[in-house]
């Protein structure tokens, strides 16, 4: 990347449970507004437009947008699962790479009760390949499909490793510990292991407050070049080190293998890319946000992004490396689990998290003297999209 | 490697092997066996020079390397001579590489004749020459591998290769050629369009890209196309820096024009998008394939002709998408109310038309049967559906003439399905009409209604098309009429009447009205139609009842103004006909010519409801008449095979069959049995999948309970959404073709095994046989029940209170009654329903003494077998495999006692399985119960009963998982991945659990 991509705006609308929301229009531009307020610029200095959701008819995007104003400018509607938000954010950034001076990104959902489903069945399911791995390893339950599958990568490593009920639940608890200090996070109150492994078991070893809640909310980032941060007089702007989105390998789907299907190779080339790029490695991180939409994944996704050793999740975790006083701190937002899974929206609240981290404004949240940021945000179908975030001191 | 692809014994000819691409291809058959003869000219890559430098240096890297090769240093123009060292040589050939080239990039301007004839010389004529001199051999020996090099310059052009460019897509036709001309002899001709870094392309790649497109990253494939086992001819590749990929033609769907009528540029020009559009798309293979299209439009036939306005050939005939509508007495109320019925409110017939608690019944008026249709037209306008062909707008339409035909009387509410396609098309000169056939179906699929809705389309003719009938119908004869009937229409008439559903703003909005040279909104042509079939109804019709009209046809000869007043005037011209015309009194213009009604000499009755045939005798579809109806399905809507793609496979148990549905191949089918090899298999039992066919379960439900096993494909059982479109006529009618005529008798004897069903009347033989065996009930129960069955109808006594207690067909008296109908009978004593929702929903009504019923419990307790053997008993033997009452299913003996015993024994037999064990492990055995521990902690590993305090791990399996671990039917890990061994404590354990295997 010759042309550096800062990030001089984020914002984001507190999350809800679903039917206690703003509309979807209304909640995107409160957090395109907010993130063009952080930044200190009017709307009318943005070029472009990026706008990630998955429900909803076609151009929602422009619908949100128009909200905050109408200049004319091309909006984009970027549609990729679970990964949308960071998917907005990863054209938003290729925009300013291009030569945009000043693109903002939203993400945004409203969502419905319920597991996730598909809404078109009289076409070829997206999904239908990961689908015919998992019917083939593990057959089909009435479980949720989303619980079926990370559980059932869940269930293959804990045959691998023996790995205990506990260290999944441990990772809902420390979760529900970080967003009980953040006032966007949708579950606050503090579940102890113990309660978390009481709840109805979802899909073994997932039990339910082991799996991210359908949410509504938004989030957005305002995005620039270093000439646009000096004239608006940005000194030291957070911006993106490094970036990288990989979709699935054939070893999704050849290797019958459910870690795998659920996009762990994904994962790990995404995060190789993103080390190479930034020229640092896993060591240099500080603080992470990553995709746990089920506490297997964050498990997972540990050792993907080379956090830990491959098979050493579990020391990892009860050494309390992902936690304040730890290597690092995962998910100080509360992550997917706790503050909630707005699809669109993740990736934002993402970089939203990451940035006020590197400025040092998470109150007390903040993580001391993060310097090296880390984002992982993972759509089955499927894409994953990781951002590595620097501010320079 | 032992599946390495070798070329033992085989001679190879590679043309400019002196580098590049050559020397690769060289190297590579010569590495795996292949004896080969290197051609170089060794020139350089513009052409000129020689020397065998270059062929002699790959030789002897061949030779070095333990190869066989030889040198030849001629140009491919002599390519006779180059075969000639290959049959001196080795006595045969049997693969030519034709890669020899050269360069003479030059803009076309600049380009002199010499580099163009040069290029082609190397190119076209040298493959020609070598391939003309080996062709024999290799058709003789009907054995020859031939490879043509072309590039992506010749498929897509480039800058400066005019000259290469024609030769190298000139070798792709000669491939194509000799591949159709080839293959009957085993030789099989194939060209690769390779991007590699060689002396020719230095010139026109950046140096970095070059080397990444290695000659060794091309060379792989053309030996795959080599080697003997392949089957791939007439193919074109890409290939280069590490990518394979096939390439073939694509070509749109395109535009056909039928043939018999002038083609102009605007014709072209207005179709371009159709012509160049790649939405669909078709992949032609060879020439017939190519000629598709124009083939397709030869046997369609000249054109019919047509202008801008009406493309004859595109809409006659096409039907437009079916319809669902409804009607109910309100909707028929207000048509009469519409057409001027019941002005009079006490007179009793007109008050039938709109009353719908009439003493006498309600009655339609007959003429309501064209509004189905009319809204139909509506509906679609309003849906934008628009019939291909027809691209005038609603401005230049008028109704000109209307049908409508009623097969039976109107019922007085209806659910219908409407099709509708374009019957006819004419050329009336400058004008041109178009007849649209509606047919509407009711809820059985028999035809009720049929209208022809004749649109006068303004200044649409002149095409030269047919003109039609021409010669006037029902015209009045000349003596006096018969009948005259004057009526005033209201001032509100129109306003009135477009509650029907014509709500077109002519007959409301006099802004509108005036627009269309109107002074007022004008009343609706089929409103004087309504008032005129009311009239003249009333008047001939036996009785003046309306249930004999058969069919109304009049023609719109002008327009009629809200108060009007109308004069029918009505001649009788035979015992079922009556010829009438329309006039608008204050004006003495006639509205409404050349129209008759037709009258039926007997009321036509609704075809039958099936009458219920007595208990015993019922016939009840099974899954094979289910199977069937797919089959005919098919056949009827071959798009399903389109949209669908995948053969299904059904494996059905209880009674057991297998279903194979080809929705792949055209046209597709049903064939009992395995059939084409499936892409997703669905295991289920027959009752299950007659459940979930006729709707009464859902199969995403029988798929996540477990119920229903899906294999293979399991997406693609989304696209059986078809089946819902089954209606259950159309299973009867499947199930009234396989009993024959008179059917109801042949289903009661259940011949063949599997389509079996039991009847409520099979339940009562099995009460009688249970009542036999114990007789105590009789004191104990004290009641006497009757049963009253619906649908079809049966009364059933069972007494519990006098003597011996009995069974017996029919009564009238007792203590409690008990109805419901025979499906909902059957579910509750099958355990399938249960009696006390039955009883909330409405379903099971209970008179008499309510609480009684509760001793009837004793129903579903009664044990399977012997319910079977009571009704084989009194069926003669016939199988009874279907479930019969018994909600319980008999217990399967548990497994695991077997287990725990072949366990204890196997470890006291292997002492050494303690160090394998090495922990202690507890299973708790669900369904039924049980509990035992393995410990192989202490000097020698045993099994005791229960769960002991020092497991370490304990694991939670069914019954029947446990057999099934312990027969080796499956893994211990499969189980765990499928959740269905639970495993708390240490998991490594059961990792250890491979001792289990053969146990049972």
């Amino acid at each position: 990347m010759t042309r550096r991509i800062n990030v001089i705006g984020v914002g984001m609308v507190k999350f809800a449970k679903p039917g206690q929301s703003d509309p979807y229009n209304v909640m995107a531009a409160a957090a395109g507004k907010t993130a063009l307020e952080d930044a200190g610029v009017p709307y009318t200095e943005i070029e472009q437009a990026f706008a990630g959701y998955v429900f909803g008819d076609s151009t929602c995007g422009q619908r949100a947008i128009y909200d905050i104003g109408l200049t004319g400018i091309p909006v984009f509607n970027v549609n990729n699962n679970c990964s949308t938000g960071s998917s907005a954010l990863y054209l938003g950034a290729q925009a300013i790479a291009a030569g945009a001076e000043c693109v903002l990104v939203v993400g945004f959902e409203q969502m419905q009760k319920g597991a996730l489903g598909a809404k078109w069945d009289d076409r070829t399911n997206p999904m239908d390949r990961h689908v015919n791995v998992m019917n083939e390893v593990q057959g089909f339950t009435g479980a949720p499909g989303a619980a079926q599958m990370f559980g059932g990568a869940g269930r293959e490593y804990r045959w691998k490793y023996g790995t205990k009920r506990e260290t999944f639940a441990k990772i809902s608890e420390k979760a529900r510990k970080h967003a009980a200090k953040n006032p966007y996070a949708l579950f606050k109150e503090y579940l102890s292991v113990e309660q978390i492994l009481a709840s109805e078991e979802v899909f073994d070893p997932l039990t339910r407050f082991q799996c991210c809640p359908p949410t509504c909310g938004a989030a957005a980032a305002v995005l620039c070049s270093d000439d646009f941060a000096r004239k608006h007089g940005k000194s030291k702007p957070v911006y993106i080190a490094a970036q990288a989105m990989t979709t699935d390998f054939a070893t999704s789907f050849d290797e019958k293998s459910m870690i795998k299907m659920i996009g762990y190779d994904m994962a790990k080339a995404a995060a190789k890319k993103v080390y190479e790029q930034a020229g640092i490695g896993p060591d240099d991180v500080d603080v992470v946000e990553l995709h746990d939409c089920f506490t297997a994944n964050e498990l997972l996704t540990y050792e993907a992004i080379g956090l830990c050793p491959e098979g050493g999740a579990e020391k990892f975790i009860w050494d309390g490396d992902n936690t304040y006083g730890g290597k690092f701190v995962t998910n100080p937002s509360g992550g997917l689990l706790s503050k909630g899974h707005p699809l669109g929206a993740t990736g934002l609240a993402q970089c939203t998290e990451l940035t006020w981290q590197l400025r040092g404004t998470a109150g007390e949240r903040q993580v001391e003297g993060a310097k090296v940021a880390l984002q992982h945000n993972l759509g089955l179908g499927g894409a994953c999209v990781m951002t590595m975030y620097r501010r320079d001191a | 490697m032992s599946n390495e692809l070798r070329f033992d014994g085989k001679v190879a000819i590679v043309t400019g092997a002196g580098g590049g691409l050559g020397r690769s291809h060289a190297l590579l058959l010569a590495s795996r066996g292949a004896k080969v003869v290197v051609n170089d000219l060794g020139g350089g890559f513009t052409g000129d020079g020689k020397s065998s430098r270059a062929a002699d240096a790959v030789v002897d890297e061949i030779k070095a390397a333990g190869g066989t090769a030889v040198g030849n240093y001629d140009s491919v123009e002599d390519g006779d001579k180059i075969v000639k060292t290959a049959i001196d040589a080795f006595g045969q050939i049997d693969i030519v590489i034709n890669n020899a080239g050269i360069l003479r990039d030059v803009s076309f301007p600049k380009m002199t004749q010499q580099d163009w004839d040069l290029i082609y010389k190397v190119h076209v004529l040298g493959a020609f020459k070598v391939t003309y001199a080996a062709w024999p051999y290799m058709r003789d020996q009907g054995y020859g591998r031939v490879i043509m090099t072309a590039s992506a310059a010749g498929i897509y052009g480039n800058f400066g290769q005019a000259n290469y460019a024609m030769a190298k897509l000139g070798l792709v036709g000669f491939a194509n050629s000799l591949a159709i001309e080839g293959k009957r002899k085993n030789v099989l001709v194939n060209t690769i369009a390779p991007l590699a870094g060689s002396r020719m392309t230095e010139t026109v790649l950046p140096k970095d890209l070059i080397d990444v497109l290695k000659p060794e990253y091309v060379s792989p494939l053309v030996a795959r196309l080599c080697h003997e086992s392949s089957e791939e001819t007439g193919a074109l590749f890409e290939v280069g820096g590490g990518f394979f990929g096939k390439l073939r033609w694509e070509r749109s769907s395109g535009k056909t024009f039928r043939v018999g009528r002038a083609i102009s540029i605007e014709n072209v020009n207005d179709a371009w998008k159709d012509i160049t559009q790649f939405a669909k798309t078709t992949h032609p293979e060879n020439i017939t394939a190519s000629m598709q299209p124009i083939m397709e439009n030869l046997q369609a036939g000249p054109s019919k002709g047509g202008n801008a306005l009406i493309d004859v050939d595109a809409a006659l005939g096409y039907e437009y998408p079916p319809m669902e509508a409804s009607y109910d007495e309100r909707d028929l109320a207000l048509y009469a109310l519409g057409v001027g019925a019941a002005k009079d409110p006490n007179d009793p017939k007109d008050l039938q038309l709109v009353y719908e608690l009439h003493g006498q019944g309600m009655k339609a008026l007959p003429t309501y049967g064209v509004v189905p249709a009319i809204n139909m037209m509506f509906a679609l306008g309003k849906q934008g559906k628009s019939a291909p062909g027809l691209n005038f707008g609603l401005d230049r339409v008028l109704h000109g003439e209307q049908y409508t035909e009623l097969k039976r009387p109107l019922p007085t509410h209806a659910r219908l399905t409407h099709k509708a396609r374009i019957k006819d098309i004419f050329d009336k000169g400058k004008n041109a009409l178009v007849v649209t056939e509606f047919t509407s179906t009711d809820e059985t699929g028999a035809e009720l209604i049929k209208n022809e809705v004749v649109t006068f389309v303004r200044g649409a003719g002149g095409w030269g098309g047919e003109r039609g009938p021409s010669a006037d119908v029902n015209v009045p004869p000349e003596r006096a009429p018969d009948a005259v009937v004057e009526e005033k229409t209201s001032e509100n008439q129109a306003l009135l009447y477009r509650l029907s559903g014509d709500w077109n703003p002519l007959h409301a909005d006099p802004g509108f009205a005036k627009a269309f040279g109107f002074e007022k909104p004008i009343l609706h042509g089929l409103c004087t139609f309504g008032f005129a079939g009311r009239q003249v109804v009333q008047k001939f019709a036996p009785d003046g009842n309306p249930d004999y009209f058969k069919s109304i046809r009049v023609r719109f000869a002008a327009s009629v103004m809200p108060g009007d007043t109308l004069i029918t005037e009505m001649w009788k011209e035979s015992a079922t006909k009556v010829v009438f015309r329309v006039k608008v009194k204050e004006r003495d213009q006639i509205v409404i010519s050349n129209a008759a009604i037709e009258f039926f000499t007997e009321i036509p009755k609704p075809a039958a409801k099936a009458k219920a045939a007595p208990a015993a005798a019922k016939s009840v579809p099974n899954s094979g008449d289910i199977f069937r109806a797919i089959g005919t399905f098919i056949g009827k809507n071959p798009d399903t095979v389109d949209r669908a793609r995948t053969v299904f496979q059904f494996k059905l148990s209880a009674p057991d069959s297998v279903w194979t549905i080809n929705l792949k191949d055209a046209p597709g089918g049903v064939v009992e049995g395995a059939g084409a090899a499936p892409q997703c298999t669905l295991d289920m039992s027959d009752a299950d999948f007659m459940a979930m066919a006729t709707g009464k379960e859902d199969a995403m439900k029988l798929f996540s309970s477990g119920k229903l096993k899906i294999s293979g494909d399991v997406m693609a059982s989304q696209k059986l959404g078809f089946l819902k479109k089954l209606t259950p006529e159309m299973v009867i009618a499947e199930m009234n073709k396989r009993l024959g005529a008179g059917g109801g008798e042949a289903a009661a004897a259940p011949a063949a095994a599997g389509e079996y069903q039991p009847t409520a009347a099979d339940v009562f033989i099995v009460i009688a046989d249970h009542l036999a065996r114990n007789p105590e009930m009789v004191g104990k129960v004290g009641a006497v029940y009757l049963f009253k069955i619906k649908d079809p109808d049966a009364s059933w006594t069972v007494d519990l209170k006098n003597g011996a207690g009995a069974v017996t067909e029919g009564g009238t008296a007792a203590d409690c009654t008990l109805e419901i109908s025979e499906k909902d009978f059957l579910d509750m004593t099958t355990g399938k329903a249960d009696a006390m929702k039955l009883f909330t929903s409405g379903k099971l009504r209970i008179s008499g003494n309510v609480m009684l019923s509760q001793k009837l419990d004793f129903l579903s307790k009664i044990p399977q077998d012997q319910a079977k053997a009571a009704v084989m008993k009194v069926r003669g033997g016939a199988p009874a495999k279907a479930a019969v009452p018994a909600a319980a299913s008999a217990p399967k003996s548990a497994a695991a006692p077997a287990v725990i015993a072949a366990l204890t024994k196997r470890l006291a037999e292997h002492p050494e399985l303690r160090g394998e064990i090495a922990a202690v492990i507890a299973f708790k055995v669900t369904d039924p119960a049980a509990a035992f521990t393995i410990d192989g902690t202490g000097a020698a590993a045993k099994v005791s009963d229960g769960v002991a305090a020092n497991a370490t791990t304990t694991i939670t399996i069914k019954d029947g998982d446990l057999q099934a671990l312990a027969s080796g039917a499956k893994t211990a890990r499969d189980l765990y991945q499928h959740g269905a061994l639970r495993v708390d404590g240490d998991i490594s354990v059961a990792h250890r659990l491979g001792f289990f295997k053969g146990l049972v």
